[in-house]
């Protein structure tokens, strides 16, 4: 009798356990105890204190940008390093170790004055022999950087007082600035008789900006706390935690849970999981700003047919933009016909992307000997049939790009398959070998204008990124005149003739630029929005966390 | 065979899987949509009778794209262990049936292999690869063959030496036919097991490939990305989630269920007498 | 007892040797090397930087010097630096000219890893053991039924799935458990007994989930053993002679069923070294899963490389013990290889 009972009972929890799992997980929140019901609504003056807690997909390998590379290092290193200058909140540059810089008349030398009696961390003056230093270390053959080409331009550099820094390059290099912008000054007196490419100092790093790193705890996470001899003054916030989650749902679990205080969003989950949850919105802010990238078809120009500009234009015409922009980024990006984030100043307004026009895109096939004379609803030359593959590696966006482009151009007779592909495997087998016809793409982009390796007839050997063989003489020496130029008006021209040819020639077809997405806790202050041009990010310093706000140090699980 | 279904879980498993393998058959003739056809004007509708396990992210019918996803998530099950089932019967029977040297030496393989963890191997070997369907499907069955070879080898040990056997070597039969129709045949039933509980493992490690995104690769569906392709909106878009994970707990139970009783029912000393 | 052990011990040479080929196979099958990784597609980086890192991990190199290195680097455990971790030492510690310890990769997540699976290895047997037993007890009858249908319920349910409702359900809805992570914020300024309580907190799901996965098999063969044993003769004629069921049961059957999982332990070394890449990923876990896999997807041969067979190494050294338990607990194991 017994037995009989427990009998029923194990089977009955199992599958108990099982149902209710899928409905309290499944179901709404609304019963939701776990979130507390502070007002986040209130108004504080901006005090100290606080902790920020973000999270990130990879672990940096290491804080010396130059050597680690990847994006979860310079962002990381970039709260701990300064550079000579920066860009301000409108982009413009503007100092950051350096005080003033002037550049010479035959414009080949820049001299930089730096601010009086910076300090790094430890306390150490820093001076111009450490900005010295970083350039000899970037530009030495020993030194594990890719970074290195843009100051290996420069013939000499000196540091002729404690406060002035001086390089000369061999002819006037536009993009030197902004090289200057985005290069760490690391300080001499620890790295001297280091190898920088296994010192210790990568994971004990010592800098001059807000903070400095407290712990770095392997695989879970990197605290920095507030560096008290800051040069550019003293932040808000007292800690910044970036917790290591590998999974962008966890992360989005952990963010319901109030665990963490920010976290980058897909388009999805801004447009339509926010609006549709006030118990998030309750307590979580929504922020958005045009990014600095774009994403593209690329044709592989090498490869018939895609060196005839009749079929690179049709299939641009075929493409239906605005179809992207709202069933992929559900309207949170912009159309784009130049290589430049729109609305900046080397963006051409006057340029405007290929309309969707099928039956023009028809007709330019047909001009190229495309038609469908076997009736299959493919077109076809010779009696083969226009077929192609896409290739685009792991990105959910990209990939639905793709997959609605194929029907776009299914309509005008155009047989494309779409295979997706994981990264490392994506650029060692197929970009660059070159062995693919058309790729989904992204380009980030440096904020100089500067386009020389990316679009360059010489930069086609395996593994640079000219990787679509784009050869155009006058789009060549267009690229080389803007480097060389450093009126910012006349170089604005050389760019904006640039991307009309570009737009004209069609190597590639200029989809969208999406928007950065961010959801940051209500509990954080002092953030800009709208988002100024350099983003939400620019003031990290004026972030702060209201006391009432700031959560227990030591919580409870 | 009867036997086998007088086991009431083994029934239900066998159920299943007949169920399922009879959609995957008739899916594009009970398919409502293309599983490929966008609508974006259709993203995350929850269910409903026109979409009856809602749409995804792009609008795309999850009924159908589960439907076209089961054809893809049994093959690589079926290619996967048929590959190791047939690397295994070749091996286990020469180890078993010659013996020494070969025997040691096969064996020895298998320890090596055996000693690596197999998701690690085929984790590497697949992105190394490029992970694409028959790749996922090639690699799987290249990394669990040992089971089965062991299986085997065990099997014609024992048989080797029974007196029809014997008999049948005396009377002049040759190797060949006596590994093909004396050794084989008996040894099937532990193979036939085996092979179902494979397939099983075959279904999960695609959907944890796809969670870590080296399986089957977008368009094409298969379960294990449609429900990594959820496990982002877990708490919004239920349904793009729970669908597919049901399909794989049912069906890999469904095999594990069938297996087990088969097992039991052949197994002379754990059936009931 | 000891030329069984020497004998065994011979055994493991040509093992390792097929490690040594298989780890340095799975390394050549790669096209790409280091300067695939996504840090090299950055339009700043130029070709010749390319060239250089390519030069200095020695991977122009003919094969065969390739080989006759790896050997080298395997028999002194010496697998060197990672290419994409800045040059952290892949298996142990090692010590710079001003003293700083830089811990080594699988020093860490070994630990990590083993401490969850031995977790979920209790786990296990505490439900597997008296599941089995019952199963076995009640062949064939309705709670045989329901034990196995749960079993194989947890070994079918893809574990990211479950993983990440528990995660909704304890974590968003109800904070009973923490979500991800090892350790909460401040974990290093509570005391011990609080430090070990959230540890066993954050560790709960992880534990939960590969626990769940490995129940099937372990119950399985419990119930098979303990009815291969009940059906024996020695059995029979113990009840023949009136001894207490409970003593038949517990006393003789379950010794003579548990005897065979030793060797199942042994064959589930890889798993407990290896760990589980999906359940660490999803749980944010620094174990060695995720040092696999986040290796595989960076192209850092020298980490996959020291993981195959660090891993593979400890392996054959547990199935070691496990067979020499085996021998020490059933001398018909011993006297039969002596033989």
């Amino acid at each position: 009798m017994l037995n009989k009972l427990h009998q029923y009972n194990l089977k009955n929890i199992a599958l108990i356990t099982l149902i209710s799992l899928f409905i309290s997980a499944c179901g709404d929140s609304s019963s939701n105890q776990a979130v507390n019901n502070i007002d986040y609504s209130k108004n504080y003056p901006a005090s100290n204190g606080g902790t920020l807690i973000d999270a990130m997909t990879g672990e940096p390998s290491g804080l010396i940008a130059m050597i680690a590379g990847e994006s979860a290092a310079s962002a990381i290193a970039s709260n701990i390093f300064n550079s000579l200058l920066k860009y301000d909140k409108n982009l413009d540059l503007t100092g950051e170790l350096a005080q003033s810089w002037e550049v010479s008349s035959d414009q080949k030398t820049i001299t930089f004055h730096l601010k009086p009696n910076l300090k790094w961390a430890d306390n150490q003056a820093l001076t111009s022999d450490d900005v010295l230093f970083t350039w000899q270390k970037v530009t030495d053959e020993k030194t594990r950087t890719p970074y290195g080409s843009d100051f290996k331009l420069v013939t000499k550099a000196e540091a002729p007082d404690a406060n002035t820094f001086r390089v000369t390059y061999a002819a006037p290099y536009a993009p030197a600035l902004d090289t200057w912008a985005g290069l760490h000054i690391l300080p001499k007196h620890l790295l001297k008789d280091q190898d920088i490419n296994t010192t210790a100092f990568a994971r004990h790093p010592v800098g001059s900006h807000y903070y400095k790193l407290d712990s770095w705890k392997n695989g879970q996470y990197l605290k920095l706390t507030r560096n008290e001899s800051a040069t550019q003054g003293q932040a808000k916030i007292d800690n910044l935690l970036s917790r290591i989650i590998p999974d962008k749902a966890a992360q989005f679990l952990e963010l319901s849970a109030d665990n963490i205080d920010s976290m980058g969003l897909n388009p999805i989950q801004y447009a339509r999981i926010f609006p549709a949850r006030p118990d998030l919105n309750k307590n979580i802010a929504l922020y958005k700003e045009l990014g600095n990238s774009y994403t593209y078809l690329g044709f592989n120009l090498k490869r018939k047919p895609f060196d005839d500009i009749r079929v690179r234009q049709a299939i641009n015409y075929a493409i239906n933009k605005q179809e992207i922009i709202d069933g992929v980024l559900l309207g949170l990006g912009e159309p784009v016909a130049s290589p430049y984030k729109p609305g900046t100043r080397w963006s051409n307004a006057a340029l405007k992307p290929y309309p969707y026009d099928p039956n023009k895109a028809k007709a330019l096939l047909k001009a190229a000997g495309y038609e469908d004379h076997d009736g299959d609803g493919f077109i076809d030359k010779d009696g083969k049939p226009f077929s192609f593959e896409i290739l685009t590696n792991q990105n959910k966006e990209r990939e639905m790009t793709g997959v609605l482009i194929q029907r776009r151009l299914k309509d005008v007779g155009i047989n494309a398959n779409i295979r997706v592909l994981e990264w490392a495997s994506f650029l060692g087998r197929f970009i660059k070998p070159k062995e693919f016809d058309v790729v989904v793409l992204g380009w980030s982009l440096s904020l100089d204008p500067d386009q020389y390796s990316i679009w360059h007839s010489s930069q086609q050997a395996p593994g640079q990124f000219n990787f679509i063989s784009y050869s155009n003489p006058r789009v060549d020496k267009l690229l080389e005149a803007g480097r060389l130029e450093l009126n910012p008006e006349k170089r604005m021209t050389i760019y904006h003739e640039f991307s009309k040819i570009l737009l004209e020639d069609s190597p590639i077809v200029f989809l969208s630029a999406g928007y950065g997405l961010s959801a940051i806790h209500k509990r954080v202050r002092g953030i800009s929005d709208p988002a100024p041009p350099a983003g939400i990010g620019h003031n990290t310093y004026e972030w702060n966390i209201p006391s009432a706000y700031a959560r227990s140090e030591i919580s409870e699980h | 065979m009867k036997k086998v279904l007088r086991n009431p879980l083994a029934l239900i498993g066998f159920l299943i899987i007949a169920g399922i393998l009879f959609l995957a058959l008739i899916a594009p003739f009970i398919a409502p949509y293309d599983p490929d056809a966008i609508n974006v004007k259709a993203i995350l509708l929850s269910p409903s009778a026109q979409h009856l396990m809602g749409t995804d992210g792009l609008g795309r019918d999850v009924f159908t794209r589960m439907l076209y996803g089961s054809r893809i998530s049994l093959m690589v099950g079926f290619v996967a262990v048929g590959i190791a089932t047939a690397i295994g019967i070749v091996l286990g029977a020469i180890a078993g049936f010659y013996r020494g040297w070969v025997d040691t030496v096969i064996m020895r393989v298998v320890d090596v292999m055996l000693s690596i963890p197999t998701f690690f191997l085929i984790l590497a070997v697949i992105a190394f690869l490029t992970p694409s369907i028959w790749n996922i499907m090639i690699v799987i069955g290249l990394t669990s063959w040992m089971g089965v070879t062991r299986l085997v080898r065990a099997e014609f040990l024992s048989l080797r030496n029974r007196e029809f056997v014997l008999a049948a070597q005396a009377l002049g039969a040759k190797d060949s036919r006596l590994i093909f129709t004396h050794l084989l045949p008996n040894s099937l039933t532990p193979i036939i097991v085996s092979s179902i509980l494979g397939i099983a493992s075959a279904v999960l490690v695609e959907s944890g490939l796809s969670f870590l995104g080296l399986g089957v690769q977008a368009p094409q569906a298969s379960w294990g990305n449609i429900l990594t392709d959820g496990k982002e909106y877990i708490q919004f878009a239920w349904w793009l989630s729970l669908f597919p994970g049901l399909a794989i707990l049912i069906t890999v139970l469904g095999y594990n269920l069938l297996g087990d009783g088969l097992r039991d029912a052949y197994n002379p000393r754990t059936s009931q007498r | 007892m000891l030329k069984y052990l020497l004998k065994r011990f011979f055994w493991m040479i040509p093992l390792v040797i097929g490690i040594s080929l298989i780890s340095f196979f799975i390394m050549h099958l790669a096209p790409g090397d280091i300067t695939t990784s996504e840090a090299s597609f950055n339009p700043k980086a130029s070709e010749e930087s390319r060239q250089k890192l390519r030069e200095l991990y020695s991977l122009d190199k003919p094969v065969i010097v390739q080989y006759g290195l790896w050997v080298k680097r395997m028999a002194t455990l010496d697998f060197g630096t990672s290419f994409a971790s800045h040059q952290r030492p892949v298996f142990w510690q090692t010590k710079d000219k001003d003293g700083n310890i830089t811990l080594g990769m699988i020093q860490e997540a070994l630990p990590i890893t083993l401490l969850i699976n031995v977790l979920s290895l209790v786990l296990i047997i505490g439900v597997a053991l008296p599941l089995g037993v019952i199963s076995a007890l009640k062949q064939n009858q309705l709670t045989d039924r329901g034990i196995t249908l749960f079993v194989f319920i947890g070994f079918a349910i893809p574990g990211f799935w479950l993983a990440l409702m528990l995660m909704y359900w304890t974590g968003v809805q109800h904070s009973w458990l923490p979500i991800s992570g090892l350790e909460s914020m401040g974990h290093e300024h509570l005391p011990w007994f609080s430090r070990l309580i959230d540890t066993l907190k954050h560790l709960a799901l992880p534990v939960f989930i590969s626990g769940l996965t490995g129940l099937a098999g372990i119950s399985l063969f419990v119930r098979n053993g303990m009815l291969e044993v009940l059906h024996q003769d020695y059995i029979t004629t113990a009840r023949a002679k009136g001894l207490n069921e409970n003593r038949v049961v517990y006393g003789h059957a379950l010794r003579n069923a548990l005897l065979p999982l030793i060797t199942i332990f042994g064959l589930s070394i890889p798993g407990l070294i290896g760990g589980s890449v999906i359940a660490e990923s999803i749980f944010a876990i620094p174990g060695m899963g995720k040092l696999f896999y986040d290796a595989v997807l960076m192209r850092d041969f020298p980490v996959i490389m020291g993981i195959l067979t660090i891993g593979a190494v400890l392996t054959l050294i547990g199935n070691l013990l496990a067979d020499l338990a085996y021998a020490w607990a059933d001398p018909r194991v011993r006297r039969g290889v002596m033989q």
